[in-house]
């Protein structure tokens, strides 16, 4: 893969357990530098004091949704480019098309597999 | 009909008497009118008393159906009862989640150099992780008996709501009912859907690709 595992990468989520799970995933893949928050508000605090090369959240959390934050960070220039994935178990055709229209990256529904995981990463960095 | 024949007679009479109407004819006349009022004050009395006797046969009824309803039984028990097993739902599936992710993890970290020795690990977590999964049975239970909850409310609150013929008002309860509902509408926060709902993975790529989903 073209895209540099040691990058940071923060993972969004209120859910201790989907934290654990994408964590353990992402070292599958190679990836060792990864923090968490558990809402887009704390996310967004992260992100202004650390550089992350990726970003996965969850959509459905307080007090920031992680479609907030994806419309926070696209409209910070400083954060703006920033390659960004949701994961979430929100699977109507709304959410998708309002999260596109927000500028994300790529948009996995849950549940989903490490293979589904790996393959979306891969795409955002243009495999 | 009589006390239209009597006031009949009596205009009859008044038109006859024209010019020398006396103080008696009078005390008659008013006696006459008082009468015919009271007929139909007793006919009003007798409507008003029958409606007022239905007022409270409805209301009668209305506190039986109250007390089948037997809401403080639903608020004080049931409720908190389904609540603490949702509680209990939670903290088991997490510590089973936890176990199970801990033996994963053990796993994946482990130096398979040595096979019997990691042969003997796999072993041993593989049936920790089994030992794990009997949460379903128990959450299963607690499932259960959360269910049997609802449908006793449900059945409560519909009869009441069919002998009530309730009908619903528009709105909100409270202001933060209100607020919640248009976080959720502004927010598109709708939850997990039901397998026929959801969209496939493979729409949502289309979607994103800018293609119309299927």
């Amino acid at each position: 893969m073209a895209f540099d595992l040691s990058m940071p990468v923060l993972v969004v989520d209120d859910y201790n357990t989907m934290i654990r799970i994408i964590r353990n995933l992402l070292k599958q893949i190679g990836f060792q530098d990864i923090d968490d928050a558990a809402d887009g508000s704390a996310a967004l605090a992260k992100m202004r004091e650390k550089k992350y090369g990726l970003v996965i959240s969850d959509w459905n959390m307080e007090p920031m949704t992680g479609y907030e934050l994806l419309k926070e960070v696209r409209s910070d220039p400083s954060l703006s480019k920033t390659p960004f994935i949701m994961v979430t178990a929100e699977s109507k055709t709304e959410n998708v098309i309002a999260a596109k229209k927000a500028g994300v990256n790529n948009y996995i529904v849950k549940p989903f597999n490490a293979q589904t995981l790996q393959s979306k990463i891969e795409a955002v960095f243009g495999e | 009909m009589a006390d239209n024949k009597i006031f009949e007679d009596l205009v009859e009479f008044l038109k006859q008497k024209r010019d020398n109407v006396t103080f008696i004819d009078i005390i008659r006349l008013a006696e006459i009118a008082s009468q015919s009022l009271q007929a139909f004050f007793q006919t009003f009395d007798a409507t008003v008393y029958r409606e007022l006797r239905e007022i409270a046969g409805y209301i009668d009824a209305m506190r039986q159906e109250m007390g089948a309803l037997q809401a403080n039984e639903i608020k004080n028990s049931r409720i908190p009862a389904a609540g603490q097993e949702l509680g209990e739902i939670v903290k088991a599936t997490e510590t089973a989640t936890n176990t199970i992710m801990e033996c994963a993890e053990t796993l994946m970290a482990a130096d398979a150099g040595d096979p019997a020795a990691y042969k003997a690990l796999v072993d041993e977590k593989m049936l920790v992780i089994f030992e794990a999964c009997s949460f379903q049975d128990i959450t299963g239970q607690r499932i259960a008996r959360v269910v049997e909850a609802l449908q006793h409310i449900e059945e409560r609150v519909a009869r009441f709501a069919t002998a009530m013929q309730a009908k619903d008002l528009d709105g909100f309860l409270t202001d933060s009912e209100r607020e919640r509902n248009e976080r959720k509408e502004r927010l598109m926060l709708h939850g997990p859907q039901e397998k026929h709902e959801a969209i496939a993975q493979s729409e949502v790529d289309s979607l994103l690709k800018g293609k119309s989903a299927a």
